[in-house]
């Protein structure tokens, strides 16, 4: 059996989905557990068919629910185990995935984005911006990743492995239907090579040594019976993840110097705003560009430095505010207008952003 | 520096264009440009018209989907109402002669209309099976967008197992993609 998924590094031309399961396999992941939904299906036929070369397993569930909470086994058995999901796979997801917050666990849920509410397309949008940074019954402890193309698709499957297992919260990659569907280039490659250092599994029970003696104890709970214990763990965990968060935040931007107007968008949609602002830019307009990488944390100090001194930002989103919610939150105080192109459930191209810049600055 | 080239296939499903946009785009790639193809997908695919959005260039590419195409090739009656909507001034509209009772449906904005007798040809000269490969030659006679000699080896690449067996197959090809190159060459 080939050791290697990936010998070196080589460019090749594939499916967003096949990527997935290709930079899954170079991340060290053992299993995925899954239930087939549009637009991510590939994920699993790639996985099915690459997995057993590599000595990786599979295992479909019955729905989304029991591929997530086989996705939490599998990592407390100490195996670094994914999912993958979209729409309303997606809102099942959230249930399994409040208990990996509860328990902190390092799960990886891949998310490719359709249309909503309910079934509503198979193809595109960017509406489970809400949900996957703060679903379920709690407190949004998670970490999300926004890509934009193949590369980062590649890039940022292997680092949600190593965030997730790292600091132990559930990680989600968030792609959509035009990135799981599309075909474009990129270079895929043995982490080893690039000098990144795959974080490895360990179990959480069965530890060397007596608990309460050599180490303390393993508690692993969603269910409390009192108030202050709930508060206590809680409490816990909200310092850990604002310790972490400004280490985990990425962004990208440029032309924020001489900036009037920034345009703010994530993922995919970000293409369409870099074209357009670079075009602006070469037409003398004032405009900028900045891009969240990570949802949740967001990069609330570039935000925040962005937003105190550049007067409007212009959100472009294939959803109906939903990013503009969150960077609303994280904005707050600052005397930013926030101005907005949304299409909810539909692709957003350069000329849209371009046309809606010039109306706006006139 | 050049704007990418944007080129949308529209037909029936069964008329190939998803394998032309992929052949295309792997070959564009080969030569280490950008590429991005994207299909339709959806409920449309049972029984609409099947889409190929393609585009190519020598930076990475924005957006997945656009609104107007450079070159808009339409397979079926329903393929040039449904693409309309992507042709704007700049565009060069291609559609297959043998469609009837279209007239109205045609674009009136394009830069340029060209019927194209491709599925004619294919049926009578060649094979209905290389239906594709003539519109494929089409496309790179009037985009450019690749080379015929890479055009070639993407198919070679594709369909080479089926050459092995027989190899009659590889001369319909490659002469399929000669005659829609000539199609085009004719017309512009």
């Amino acid at each position: 059996m080939p050791d290697k998924p990936i010998e070196g590094e080589k460019r090749v031309f594939m499916t967003g989905n096949e990527v997935v399961a290709w930079a899954a396999l170079a991340a060290g992941a053992e299993i995925m557990y899954g239930y087939p939904i549009t637009p991510q299906n590939e994920i699993m036929h790639y996985w099915t068919r690459l997995a057993p070369r590599y000595g990786r397993e599979f295992l479909q569930t019955e729905d989304e629910l029991s591929a997530g909470f086989t996705t939490c086994g599998g990592v407390l058995a100490g195996r670094k185990a994914f999912t993958a999901t979209a729409g309303p796979g997606n809102t099942l997801m959230q249930e399994p995935m409040s208990m990996a917050e509860a328990m902190r666990l390092p799960t990886v849920v891949v998310i490719q984005q359709r249309g909503g509410p309910s079934t509503a397309t198979v193809i595109y949008s960017q509406q489970e911006v809400t949900m996957t940074t703060l679903g379920g019954n709690g407190e949004g402890l998670r970490i999300v990743y926004s890509t934009a193309n193949h590369q980062e698709l590649f890039d940022y499957t292997i680092k949600a492995f190593n965030t997730a297992w790292k600091y132990r919260f559930p990680t989600f990659i968030l792609g959509d239907g035009y990135q799981a569907k599309m075909r474009e280039s990129l270079t895929i490659y043995d982490p080893d090579i690039r000098g990144i250092e795959l974080v490895q599994a360990e179990p959480f029970l069965g530890k060397p040594g007596v608990p309460g003696v050599d180490r303390p104890p393993t508690q692993l709970r969603n269910t409390y019976n009192v108030e202050e214990e709930l508060y206590e763990v809680l409490e816990g965990y909200f310092k850990d993840y604002e310790k972490i968060a400004p280490e985990v935040a990425e962004h990208e931007a440029f032309g924020l110097e001489d900036a009037e107007l920034v345009v703010v968008s994530h993922g995919v949609v970000s293409r369409a705003c870099k074209a357009a602002v670079k075009e602006l830019r070469e037409e003398g307009v004032r405009v900028g560009y900045f891009r969240p990488i990570t949802l949740r944390p967001l990069p609330v100090k570039a935000l925040r430095e962005t937003a105190e001194k550049v007067g409007k930002f212009l959100v472009v989103e294939s959803a109906q505010g939903q990013l503009a919610r969150l960077l609303k939150e994280a904005a707050f105080g600052c005397p930013v207008e926030m101005l907005e192109l949304f299409k909810p459930g539909v692709g957003i191209t350069a000329e849209d952003v371009v046309s809606r810049v010039k109306e706006i600055t006139g | 520096m050049a704007k990418a080239v944007k080129i949308l296939l529209a037909g029936e499903g069964g008329q190939g264009v998803q394998s032309v946009a992929e052949i295309i785009a792997e070959a564009a790639n080969e030569e280490g440009r950008e590429a991005l193809y994207i299909p339709n997908f959806g409920v449309e695919q049972r029984g609409g018209v099947s889409i190929a959005y393609l585009q190519i260039g020598d930076e990475p590419i924005g957006a997945p989907k656009f609104q107007t195409g450079d070159i808009v090739i339409a397979l079926s009656d329903r393929a040039v109402h449904r693409t309309r909507q992507y042709v704007g001034p700049q565009t060069l509209f291609v559609y297959d002669s043998s469609i009837e009772g279209i007239d109205d449906a045609l674009p009136t904005q394009a830069k340029k209309i060209l019927p194209i007798p491709a599925i004619e040809v294919s049926k009578k000269e060649l094979h209905p099976r290389v239906f594709n490969i003539v519109i494929m030659g089409a496309v790179i006679k009037a985009t450019g967008v690749i080379s015929v000699e890479d055009a070639r080896n993407a198919i070679e690449k594709k369909l080479g197992y089926k050459f092995e067996k027989n190899p009659q197959l590889r001369e319909l090809n490659f002469r399929a993609l000669e005659r829609g190159m000539e199609l085009v060459a004719q017309l512009i």
